[in-house]
């Protein structure tokens, strides 16, 4: 009798482990994504996209309106210049949905949920990037090595992409497009450099690791991207030819900030790095302000702000100065986003989902589901 | 301490992965065979274990005690396990290598899920996991999760005119059942708890480790497969497999 009583309890406790291990839809599985306009705050965090009031903090809406096993949440959303908020599911629901802020019904639950404008359902694996829009294009990266090009004015509630081009590799990272050109990189060690029009692949060139932030273009008018094989490589965006131009001391995980001819990124080992594009120098030694550093820093007039895993967040002066730091808690993986006078900060493993901040750090508010 | 089991199941997975060209699926069935080596002990015990327990079916006085007390379980119970310690027969050692192999399927299903790296979170945690010094993580990422028709990261299902057909649970559910068959004990005795306890977890583990194959990612069923199958072949390259329990009424002698 006692063997049965064991065996049943390492089996049930196998699988309650299992099972929590297995990322069903709850929040903590990876790190929200988080976008702002100037009424709103939107956050992909688990089972649920919220829209929240930016004047105090309070829930407008969620989607969808209750839970739902297939959706998983956590690919930053995008606001259309029409006001649509753009997400994509990770769950076993592969789905791009464009939801209508303008639409807002309420539910039995006593909570409002969005219309859906439509959907693309072609894409058969996660959503960890965020969509790119160019004029009327929307151009999506998704985990199955495709780009999907979708037009954003053809008024169809189930989307058809328009051109769906095998890049290969799992696209993790959000497009960038210098008008004539869209860049991606892949965590299959590629940049790739796609015409705007035409949707040719115009080259594509490996570097040494994964590659799982965006690039970004500096004011030379080269692409820059940061890689797990802790270097800054640059490119040529009309050729591809490309060296590596900063070695920094762990993995570069997120797209560097452009500020004029500086950009800005951090490292896993916590370093900071203002990096010169006219000298090819850094501006100042690497500062390690707290913690490893996975979101991109945001840059603001007066200071850049970094977020670390410790939960801080810091405001540096362009001459690599700590101004000051404060404690949001949990850990910060995710970009903040800055939208008016208010920094919102979206950490893991804290009892709140989203805090704002004012601009010397100070929390206006806090948002958690229900408030 | 338990990030540093995971970490080490981590590791020795990307090594094999990084010498062997790259393929997560024969990953696994390597790191499965380390496993049946490093816990070659217990199965032998285990064995043993099984061999005197079965011996013990046919032993007199055993069968004396199940006949005299077969209407005082109490009794019965300590008169057994007075059997037990002179002969020095541990009625555990026969299923510890059952219980051992919980952790190492969950510490094996976070290492896949971990080294897959399927979230930002999980590559993120991959990058604190890696201990031996020689491996070159960011050249690794990322891993093939590929293997035959399966994504390693993923449970498994064939479409079949339109249905999921979940051919690796299937799969895991009759070598688990074939592998404790073969090692069940035959008893003659229908009160006998030992031989009960073989029985019920020759039903209950096929069914819960097909569970795990049908909702778990498919490189843990690679494990299971390939754990059933070296577990038939040692006992039938010893000669201990018992192939007539497969058969129906193959327990009664």
């Amino acid at each position: 009798m006692r063997k049965k009583v064991l065996f049943i309890t390492m089996a049930l406790f196998a699988v309650a482990l299992l099972s929590g291990c297995a990322g069903g839809p709850v929040r903590g599985t990876t790190w929200p994504g988080l976008a702002a306009d100037e009424n709103a705050a939107y956050l992909a965090d688990g089972p649920y996209v919220y829209a929240i009031d930016l004047k105090d903090g309070r829930e407008l809406w969620r989607y969808p309106a209750d839970t739902d096993n297939d959706f998983v949440f956590y690919s930053t959303p995008v606001v259309t210049p029409d006001g649509l908020v753009i997400v994509g599911s990770s769950g076993t629901n592969r789905s791009l949905i464009a939801l209508n802020p303008n639409d807002v019904n309420l539910n039995s639950n006593n909570t409002n949920s969005p219309g859906v404008a439509w959907t693309f359902n072609e894409a058969k694996d996660q959503w960890v990037a965020p969509p790119l829009v160019a004029d009327d294009k929307l151009f999506a990266v998704n985990s199955d090595g495709y780009l999907y090009v979708l037009n954003l004015q053809d008024g169809q509630s189930t989307k058809k992409a328009v051109k769906a081009i095998r890049i290969g590799g799992r696209l993790w990272a959000k497009p960038t497009t210098d008008g004539e050109r869209v860049f991606l990189t892949s965590l299959d060690h590629s940049v790739i450099a796609v015409d705007i029009e035409t949707y040719e692949v115009l080259w594509s060139e490996d570097i040494e690791g994964a590659i799982t932030g965006s690039a970004v273009l500096g004011t030379d008018g080269m692409l820059y991207v940061g890689s797990l094989a802790s270097q800054l490589v640059r490119f040529d965006p009309a050729s591809g030819s490309h060296e590596p131009v900063l070695e920094a001391e762990n993995w570069i995980w997120s797209a560097p900030s452009a500020d004029g001819d500086t950009l800005y990124f951090g490292d896993l080992d916590g370093n900071l790095y203002a990096f010169n594009t006219s000298t090819g120098k850094l501006n100042w030694p690497p500062i390690k302000p707290n913690g490893p550093i996975t979101a991109s820093p945001l840059i603001q007039n007066d200071h850049i702000l970094v977020a670390t895993e410790s939960g801080f967040l810091f405001a540096i002066d362009r001459d690599g100065n700590v101004l000051w730091s404060q404690e949001v808690g949990g850990k910060i993986y995710t970009t903040p986003v800055a939208s008016g006078d208010l920094i919102l900060v979206a950490p893991l493993e804290t009892e709140f989902y989203l805090a704002a901040l004012d601009q010397n750090g100070r929390q206006v508010w806090t948002f958690t589901q229900g408030s | 301490m338990w990030d540093l089991f995971v970490s080490v199941f981590i590791n020795v997975l990307l090594w094999i992965y990084d010498v062997i060209g790259h393929n997560f699926g024969i990953a696994i069935i390597l790191f499965t065979i380390l496993i049946r080596i490093v816990t070659w002990p217990l199965n032998a015990q285990q064995m043993k274990g099984a061999a005197a327990m079965q011996e013990l079916q046919n032993d007199k006085e055993w069968q004396a005690i199940q006949k005299k007390y077969a209407k005082d379980r109490e009794k019965l119970a300590q008169e057994q396990m007075r059997i037990y310690r002179e002969r020095k027969i541990s009625p555990f050692s026969s299923c510890l290598p059952t219980l051992i192999q919980f952790p190492i399927i969950i510490a094996l299903y976070q290492s896949i899920t971990q080294s897959l790296g399927s979230t930002p979170l999980d590559l993120l945690k991959l990058s604190r996991s890696i201990i031996f010094p020689f491996l070159n993580v960011p050249e690794l990422i990322p891993l093939n999760s590929k293997f035959l028709w399966m994504d390693l990261g993923r449970p498994e299902s064939i479409a079949i005119f339109g249905f999921g057909f979940p051919t690796l649970a299937l799969i895991v559910a009759i070598t688990t059942y074939i592998q404790a068959k073969l090692t069940m004990p035959v008893s003659a005795n229908p009160n006998d708890q030992s031989a009960a306890m073989s029985k019920m977890m020759s039903i209950y583990m096929p069914l819960l480790l097909g569970y795990f194959a049908l909702n778990f990612a498919s490189g843990l069923s690679i494990y299971f497969i390939t754990s059933n199958i070296l577990g038939i072949v040692q006992y039938a390259m010893q000669g201990k497999a018992n192939w007539r329990s497969l058969l129906p009424g193959g327990q009664k002698k």
